[in-house]
């Protein structure tokens, strides 16, 4: 057992934890669900879900969407939930990941028939080590992040949302703009890419997509929770709560809004790889505004500011999506009333729910019977 | 007016300030000095304006601002409190979902030195420095009787416990000069003592420079032995507490209507922030 530090009159520093287990609830917990994660696609036990049983391909493949698209949303709740500033560019942001890794992973063109393999130009690409694109295409999408933040200095709610929204279309636009460079197929959505898959250790396309997609949710849930803690969690929230007081107290607000917006990119680019990965062919009209609103639906589902939020959020949405794609249009209406009813009944999201029952006069009722019969 | 200024720790030289054609400073001079000093004027007379001067919300459109000779306006806002200028708001601005120790260490912040990476690796020199920060922060809480809620949410205390949070905030940055916007409205009789007693020491131990903005004249004179009246953004009178209570303009501008809110003109007073 540490000791805990306290000041010279025996005032505890920091938050007292409850002895043994239960302070450790919160580290145990997250220990426990990724490991679950991980070992999931051995132990197939949602096989009476179709959607999400890991002993198929198409389980396997939903569930890496799944951490995807939570690991996206963990980076838009550093910058909605806790700087509280509507940057909307994150579905470009995205793009650059899932795009970027693919390009600069693809080998290189090689059509002459003294050539190993043919690789026409729709998989042709300048042949980087794809590990070592991630941190590239993720430390640039964080730079474009905080490039597309610096409305922020200025703008402020709707203002920005409507300045990043456009900047993260450009983002978008100028990806799909030049044929050349991609070379890839044409689409009706634009030119696509195929992707080049990944395999760790001869793990099999589909499990290094998914373990892939797991750790790339693990790094930013460990990242949201370290800086959410400590300072830069603290100094977001005054960012967010009290952004007049700021300046007296020697925190630049557009500074940390950059920040987070750089935070969030490097999120969203990583999870965008893992998106590609996943999928297998990226085309530019995957990431346009309906993207977007999937992240902000998966996001506003789960619980803004939650940590657990995004990735509730995630499984919730993945399902309606895979449940209803026959539908396009029935998707849409489905996931706009899921919307409208988490705003309505659960401002908080999923996440919340916990809280509230705990919180609800019934759960207080039983609670205080219970003391009364112990006593 | 002592010709060097560079000896007193906040000294205000002819300043003006004007929203548009509203002149809410015309001409301000005064030479702070280590210790208690009031400044009291009716609502509207242009204190909280002062402040906001001196905080950087506000730009002066003549005169200068000098904290130990150095003028203000040439720091940008943000770089203030390290050049030792700290201050606290008529309404509290608090995190209010934080607990009362992080609003504290917010007071810190510019007193930190390892940058986010450090923080993110959780590199030994992070967790030295959030403890020693920690350590000072509930040394202030323990000196102004919050320690016990130092890990409780900020905004289940009561408002008068949030202006005392405030000011702990603003202390932990070390400041020369504090300016404390009315700290003792809303405060019950006990809260008022521990926020003085605590602010005395400070004054005697550190010559800590206050500058109290306060409604209640009687905490007022019994606190500070120097008062400035300002009215319609001037200074008619200035001196002990003696000077200024008999002091007829005084009397007349601001006592003698028994210093009722309903002379509250409206002349540009920022009072929000």
């Amino acid at each position: 057992m540490a000791q805990i530090k306290t000041n010279s009159s025996g005032y505890p520093l920091y938050p007292p934890k409850p002895s043994g287990i239960k302070g450790q609830q919160k580290l145990l917990t997250a220990i426990a669900a990724f490991g679950f994660l991980a070992f999931l696609p051995w132990i197939p036990i949602f096989g009476w879900i179709t959607i999400f049983d890991t002993g198929t391909n198409y389980g396997l493949g939903n569930l890496a969407f799944v951490f995807a698209y939570a690991a996206a949303g963990i980076g838009f709740n550093l910058l909605i939930g806790y700087s509280g500033t509507l940057g909307l560019a994150h579905a470009g942001l995205f793009a650059i990941g899932a795009y970027g890794s693919a390009i600069l992973s693809a080998p290189p063109e090689c059509l002459e028939p003294t050539c190993e393999t043919i690789i026409r130009p729709a998989v042709s690409g300048y042949g980087w080590p794809f590990l070592l694109t991630i941190p590239i295409v993720c430390f640039f999408a964080a730079i474009v992040g905080v490039v597309v933040g610096f409305p922020a200095a200025r703008l402020k709610g709707f203002y920005l949302a409507i300045a990043t929204l456009a900047l993260g279309e450009l983002i978008i636009k100028l990806i799909s703009l030049d044929e050349k460079l991609w070379s890839g197929l044409k689409t009706n959505g634009g030119t696509g890419k195929q992707v080049q898959i990944f395999e760790f250790f001869g793990s099999g396309q589909l499990k290094s997509a998914y373990f892939l997609s797991l750790g790339s949710l693990l790094i930013t849930f460990v990242g949201y929770v370290i800086y959410t803690e400590n300072r830069l969690g603290r100094t977001l929230k005054s960012v967010r709560d009290i952004e007049i007081a700021t300046g007296p107290l020697g925190i630049s607000s557009t500074y940390y809004k950059l920040i987070a917006f750089g935070l969030s990119g490097f999120a969203a680019a990583l999870a965008g790889v893992a998106w590609a990965q996943n999928s297998a062919f990226v085309n530019p009209s995957s990431f346009k505004t309906r993207l977007l609103v999937f992240l902000l639906v998966v996001l506003i589902l789960g619980g803004l500011g939650k940590l657990w939020g995004p990735l509730i959020g995630a499984v919730i949405f993945v399902y309606i999506r895979q449940e209803f794609q026959d539908s396009q249009k029935l998707l849409f209406f489905l996931i706009g009333t899921a919307l409208m009813v988490a705003i309505l009944i659960l401002p908080k999201g999923v996440a919340s729910l916990p809280d509230r029952f705990n919180d609800s006069r019934w759960v207080q009722d039983l609670r205080r019977r219970f003391k009364a019969v112990k006593v | 007016m002592s010709s060097d200024t560079s000896t007193f720790p906040l000294s205000l030289e002819d300043l003006h300030v004007s929203f548009g054609g509203n002149r809410v400073l015309e001409g301000v001079d005064i030479n702070f000095v280590p210790g208690f000093n009031g400044l009291i004027g009716p609502n509207g007379a242009g204190k909280t304006t002062i402040f906001n001067v001196l905080s950087g919300y506000v730009k002066a459109s003549r005169g200068a601002a000098l904290l130990q000779g150095k003028n203000l306006s040439d720091l940008k806002p943000t770089d203030r409190v390290s050049n030792g200028i700290a201050r606290t708001f008529q309404s509290p601005k608090l995190i209010l979902d934080a607990t009362v120790m992080e609003n504290v260490l917010l007071g810190m912040h510019h007193r930190f030195k390892h940058g986010h990476v450090t923080e993110l690796l959780r590199l030994p020199n992070h967790r030295n420095e959030e403890d020693q920060a920690r350590e000072v922060c509930m040394d202030m809480l323990e000196e102004f009787g919050l320690a016990e809620d130092a890990h409780k949410e900020t905004g289940d205390l009561s408002l008068g416990s949030q202006k005392i949070v405030e000011v702990c905030r603003a202390l932990v940055a070390e400041p020369k000069v504090l300016l404390l916007d009315e700290p003792a409205a809303g405060l019950g009789a006990d809260d008022v003592t521990i926020l003085l007693k605590g602010l005395r020491k400070f004054v005697e131990e550190q010559g800590l420079c206050l500058v109290i903005i306060e409604h209640d004249l009687e905490l007022v004179t019994s606190l500070c032995p120097i008062i400035y009246v300002l009215h319609f953004g001037r200074i008619i009178s200035e001196g002990s507490p003696e000077v200024i209570t008999s002091d007829p303009t005084v009397i007349e501008a601001y006592l003698g209507k028994g210093y009722a809110p309903d002379n509250n003109d409206g002349q540009g007073e920022t009072d929000a922030i």
